[in-house]
């Protein structure tokens, strides 16, 4: 047996592994859902309240794609690729700062601020076609970029956890963007508080015109996610980002400018972020009115856990999230359950894919049985050749 | 002759789940009351006899019997209750807790039940210090106080839980002269208590002066046991240093030319204060191996990181093709052409958790030939991997596979192929071939050969005599810091002068020192 | 007056329940345990603290579901931690999608069954009389200034600034608090003499969720009346950089959450000047990343200082042998 079809064995291996691993995690997220669903469920009797919950987990687990009549539904699966977009660019951000190992969780700020930089770029900069809402993302990139070099710089020149210092940062721009709202740019005609329309010409393209708000955003993020990928694993920077995350002494060893990457990781997931929130802003919306975090940072970070910090897998683990997302939003139509059930289902997954004992025995007996039929080829191999001589 | 046995360890072997046979059909016996010293260089199998005997570690095969009675030490605590203490190199001490509280961590006198009976843990360590007639300060934090006192709070904690031998692992490596001189006095005090005291060390002055008997160990063997009284230094130096087997590598003489390391009057004081280089200065030519020898902890690891940048010296100079290098980043040490084979593979050496593609490019992934443009020339990598795989005979499936995967010599030639291979104009190799099999062994040394002939500066450092008198056109011995001598040609040279110079029974001239400058 | 006596009142009144949450992260890290998932524990007591006070209709049957409640999470947090080998902080970042979001939906199912109809909050729910009880200290009230500004606190206000003396006492003067200092300092040590690294472990992020709950139990059992979303803001993550700046102790990291408290009672002193809140929310949150530089400097010029003295006392020994 060759050695390279031997890797193919071992790649096909930890592919399985990584296939039960994971459908193991989301079959006890789904256990714990029916298990809420089903104490949740408003019915007196068992039978009732078990036909709910059977009736929920329908809606939660293909409601997304099929109408209640069972016809393919476009409207919903529409609405599930277009969530994906703010999800696609905060996983993408997370994946690149917890590759350097910085556990910089400044997502959530970064995407809020980037959404907030756009509209205003969108209302006030007065720039024609087509330039206006390049402008109004490339602004958001560069000031969620901002901001995320102070934790950087602070990580890399004092040793302070850039953790702590991006979730604050989080409330802070939070706040900072309810003031400027509440007191200078509200619209002070409208009932509540929210900006002046943006100029139209602002506005990203949609690809469908059903009212899901599937602009040419998803489309970019795709881009996104391909150069994100390049970047991470074929070019010298990513490669050096990823290295200082394995190992940082031998970085160091090893000639890398390492504080340099702690700074470079950071600031390129506040450039992913803020674009991020500019794409989200002006494919979603016609005025600013978010006045808290909307979360996907936090999701952001769970699409980085799912996709196992390669930007490669960011749309599929995004899709997985934005479908239960849906899912657990057409339940709250339909049957009453309240969507926020998508958190806890989020952290279930969440934890089962990040512990690493979790299913290691199974993982362990895979290993052990690979090297034994690997030893067994070998001794095979030797008598065969020792026949012909 | 009715001998007492406390200690009998019989036949022991040990392998390791690599493959390493650590211990082979060892045997070690101590008497009651006896100060017995193990000895042995480096590797030599002393560190894994005594993990055994404390429990930290399970024979492969042979018995251990403690005062006669077949024990199985399972764990560390077995062996506390079996009466064996340990007084480890790296102390087992919690730094912030006074010296009291460490003494009692784990066994802690209370009173109503509730809270830490101080006075009660003060008044043992006072109580056992006093028996023992070792002083220290119960109430001092461990962090505050010096290396020597913090020796005797692991003696005592070994003794408060009721040890009756006592292992010392090298006690002296971190203790000034003073302090050692107080330790001795301390230890025939325990002796004449009755105790009994295992004394691992590799320095010839300390065992002639304070043991009994010796067993010395050679390459996982026991060289035999011997009184103290009938060995003399020199003999004891060809048990412990001698070489087993002499692989001789085919090499021309050196045509040494111009300088191209320099390091001149190199001070270095560790941050508790001891110095740890002490005016190092040398020359290295192109085209010659200058090997460093030395019994581990003599300098030669804080020269290696002075040269490297991995720490700041206090003073000297050191200047690779007549440019400084101090105070450079590893970036710009490399441009200079400087390569290091790092002596830790494991932490400085390789990204394990990455392909050996990533671990071969870690040094030139700014190349021009790897990157077209922005992007990485996968092609070109891939290429210069195979190559590197195939010139080095790096065993593995392809480039892709985990470098983590490979077996230790596979691992090191990864590392060896990416430092060997990028043009350097000066290698420094720290232990190239520790913990490596045979096969590569000698292919690495082969290489160094090979590329010094070709004309590159090989700096070696190797605790492995073998190695550094087999390769080394000319050598320096290191011994506290120093150097302690040079030597021009390594060929007449023999282990039992070599075994003199390492364990600082002689010392050359700072004349004929100061030859290895080449002014 | 700007700086009144009800400024100063509402500043320890503002500190309790971060001062809560900072001796639980003092614990946590002195046994070599960084929950970063204090804040969401703080959300998950809250939640049900408010409820079962509801329920029961007494507050002290609510504090005790509340602490309970926290230690219990904790322990499951230290389960995927410990046994399954999860990055702690991804455990306390799962903790925290649970603290912010996932109590919104118990808390819409829970009332929606016990109710008849789900509710987003449970403000509605507690009273005034269901409060934790504040008391008047006798003697110390009838102080001027000092009785106005210490006196007539929640009783979980004294209990958090008590604890902080008692934390100490663990710490420093209990067995217990001995192993909890080797297993975070050396834990090879803690367990060459045979303590249990795994056990010591548990018990120390077990504190830090009893401490969380009655955090949480403070936020919605009497700083406001029941419990709504996202009401908790961050005082989890706030504590962690108290602990931080305090060094690590319970009376410096006590000082730190102070300073928090004050810099929280000024904004809610300035916006009831007519400024805006939201400018002067942020305030705690930038004392939090400035007290953390200023700390890191600080511990720097510590280190570099100790090193030059080290050294310069081993010279003059030398000298002078």
């Amino acid at each position: 047996m060759s050695n390279k079809s031997l890797l193919k064995l071992s790649k096909r291996r930890d592919l399985i592994f990584t296939i039960v691993r994971s459908a193991a995690a989301i079959a006890i997220a789904l256990l714990v859902a029916m298990l809420l669903i089903f104490v949740s469920a408003d019915a007196g009797s068992v039978s009732a309240k078990l036909a709910l919950t059977a009736d929920a987990l329908r809606q939660l687990l293909i409601g997304p794609l099929f109408k209640n009549s069972g016809a393919f539904s476009v409207k919903n699966f529409s609405d599930v690729l277009a969530s994906m977009i703010p999800i696609m660019f905060t996983g993408l951000a997370t994946c690149v700062m917890f590759s350097a190992n910085q556990f910089n969780l400044g997502a959530e700020g970064g995407i809020m601020l980037g959404a907030f930089v756009s509209a205003m770029v969108a209302i006030y900069v007065p720039l024609p076609g087509v330039l206006l809402p390049v402008v109004a993302v490339l602004a958001a990139a560069a000031s969620v970029a901002v901001m995320m070099l102070i934790p950087a710089v602070l990580k890399a020149k004092l040793g302070v956890s850039e953790m702590v210092n991006s979730l604050m940062l989080n409330y802070v721009v939070m706040y900072l963007i309810k003031y400027l709202m509440n007191s200078h740019l509200a619209d002070k005609s409208k009932g509540q508080i929210m900006s002046y329309p943006f100029q139209p010409q602002s506005a990203i393209p949609q690809l469908i015109d059903n009212g899901s708000k599937l602009s040419w955003g998803f489309i970019i993020g795709l881009v996104f996610v391909v150069l994100t990928a390049l970047f991470m694993y074929r070019t010298r920077w990513g490669y050096s980002i990823r290295m200082i995350g394995i190992n940082q002494p031998f970085s160091m060893y090893s000639g890398m400018n390492v504080a340099g990457m702690v700074v470079l990781s950071q600031v390129l997931g506040g450039v992913l972020a803020g674009m991020g929130g500019g794409i989200e802003m002006l494919g979603r919306y016609t005025t600013f009115s978010w006045s808290a975090l909307p979360g996907y940072g936090w999701t952001g970070i769970t699409v980085a856990i799912l996709a196992g910090n390669n930007p490669a897998f960011v749309p599929l683990a995004a899709f997985f999230m934005a479908y239960l997302d849906k899912g657990c939003s057409l339940m709250s139509t339909y049957c009453g359950v309240p969507s926020q059930l998508i958190d806890i289902l989020q952290a279930v997954i969440f934890v089962f894919f990040a512990a690493e004992q979790f299913l290691s025995k199974y993982r362990q007996k895979l290993v052990v049985k690979a090297a034994q039929e690997e030893l067994k080829q070998k001794a095979a191999a030797e008598t065969a050749e020792g026949s012909v001589k | 002759m009715a001998e007492e046995y406390v200690v009998e360890m019989k036949g022991i072997t040990k392998v390791y789940p690599n493959g390493i046979a650590a211990n082979q059909n060892v045997d070690f016996s101590v008497r009651k009351g006896e100060i017995h010293a193990l000895m042995g260089e480096n590797g030599a199998g002393k560190s894994t006899l005594m993990k055994m005997l404390f429990g930290l570690e399970q024979p492969t095969s042979g018995e251990i019997r403690i005062n006669g009675e077949k024990v199985n030490l399972s764990s560390p605590s077995v062996a506390i209750s079996k009466g064996i203490g340990m007084v480890h190199q790296h102390f087992m001490l919690v730094p912030s807790l006074t010296v009291a509280e460490n003494m009692v961590l784990g066994m802690v006198p209370k009173k109503s039940g509730l809270f830490i009976d101080f006075k009660k843990a003060v008044e043992l360590t006072e109580e056992y210090s006093k028996k023992f007639n070792l002083y220290v300060d119960p109430n001092a934090k461990v962090m505050d106080i010096p290396v020597g006192m913090k020796q005797k709070v692991e003696i005592l904690k070994a003794l408060v839980r009721g040890a009756k031998i006592l292992i010392l692992d090298e006690p002296t490596a971190v203790l000034t002269t003073q302090e050692t001189t107080e330790l001795f006095k301390e230890l025939i005090n325990l002796k004449n208590q009755g105790y009994t005291l295992i004394f691992i060390s590799h320095k010839l002055n300390e065992i002639m002066e304070i043991t009994d008997r010796m067993t010395i160990l050679r390459g996982g063997k026991s060289m035999g046991v011997h009184n103290t009284a009938d060995v003399t230094p020199p003999e004891i130096s060809r048990l412990m240093v001698g070489r087993d087997v002499v692989l001789k590598v085919q090499k021309e003489k050196a045509q040494p030319a111009d300088e191209v390391l320099r390091v001149r009057d190199l001070e270095f004081v560790n941050e508790w204060g001891k110095k740890m280089l002490d005016k190092v200065s040398f020359s290295l030519r192109k085209g010659e191996i200058l090997g460093i020898a030395g019994v581990e902890g003599n300098g030669q690891k804080e020269l290696v990181d002075m040269l490297f940048h991995l720490n700041t010296p206090n003073a000297g100079t050191v200047t690779v093709n007549g440019e400084s290098i101090l105070g450079l980043s590893q970036r710009q040490i490399r441009s200079k052409g400087v390569s290091l084979v790092p002596e830790d593979r494991m932490i400085y050496g390789i990204a394990g958790a990455a392909s050996i593609q990533e671990n071969i490019i870690s040094d030139r992934c700014g190349a021009k030939r790897l990157n077209k443009g922005p992007l990485f020339d996968m092609d070109a990598i891939r290429e210069e991997t195979d190559r590197l795989i195939r010139d080095y005979t790096v065993l593995c499936k392809s480039g892709a596979q985990r470098v983590d995967n490979l077996s230790g010599g596979n691992i090191q030639k990864v590392v060896v192929a990416r430092e060997f291979s990028n043009d350097p104009c000066l290698i420094i190799a720290d232990q190239p071939t520790r913990g490596i099999d045979v096969g590569a062994t000698e292919f690495i040394r082969k290489k160094l050969v090979e590329l010094s002939r070709a004309g590159v500066a090989v700096l070696l450092v190797s605790a492995d005599l073998n190695e550094v008198m087999e390769l080394s056109d000319s050598l320096i011995v290191m011994y506290g810091g120093h150097i302690a001598a040079y030597f021009e040609d390594t060929a007449d040279l023999n282990d039992e002068i070599m075994g003199e110079y390492m364990l600082g029974l002689k010392q050359q001239t700072s004349e004929e020192v100061r030859r290895v400058c080449h002014e | 007056m700007f700086f009144n006596t009800d400024f100063f009142f509402s500043m320890l009144r503002i500190t309790a329940p971060i001062l809560f949450a900072t001796l639980g992260a003092v614990v946590g890290e002195k046994a070599g345990v960084s929950n970063i998932g204090l804040d969401g524990i703080m959300m998950i007591s809250a939640l049900f603290g408010s409820l079962t006070t509801y329920w029961s209709g007494s507050w002290l049957v609510g504090l005790t579901v509340a602490v309970l409640i926290g230690i219990l999470v904790a322990l499951l947090m230290g389960f995927f931690a410990f046994n399954l080998k999860t990055d702690i902080i991804l455990v306390g970042i799962a903790i925290n999608m649970i603290g912010s979001g996932g109590t919104l939906f118990l808390v819409k199912v829970i009332t929606d069954l016990t109710e008849g109809k789900a509710m987003a909050s449970t403000t509605s729910l507690i009273t005034r009389n269901l409060q934790i009880p504040s008391v008047q200290i006798p003697i110390l009230r009838n102080i001027p200034i000092l009785g106005d500004i210490l006196s007539g606190h929640c009783l979980l206000t004294y209990l958090a600034f008590i604890l902080v003396f008692l934390v100490w006492v663990l710490l420093y003067r209990t067995p217990l608090g001995l192993n909890i200092r080797s297993v975070g300092e050396n834990p090879n040590a803690a367990s060459s003499v045979g303590v249990s690294v795994l056990k010591i472990r548990y018990i120390a992020i077990a504190f830090g969720g009893a401490m969380s709950g009655f955090g949480g139990a403070f936020m919605s059992m009497y700083y406001a009346m029941g419990w709504s979303q996202d009401m908790v803001a961050g005082r989890g993550f706030i504590a962690l950089a108290a602990q931080a700046m305090g060094g690590g102790e319970p009376f410096g990291s006590m000082l730190a959450a102070l300073v928090f408290g004050f810099a929280q009672a000024l904004g809610i002193k300035v916006s009831s000047k007519g400024i805006d809140s939201n400018l002067v929310s942020p305030i705690p949150y930038l004392v939090t990343i400035l007290g953390l530089v200023v700390f890191a400097i600080v511990a720097r010029q510590r280190v570099k200082r100790q090193h030059s003295a080290a050294a310069l006392k081993k010279t003059a020994e030398k000298n002078s042998k």
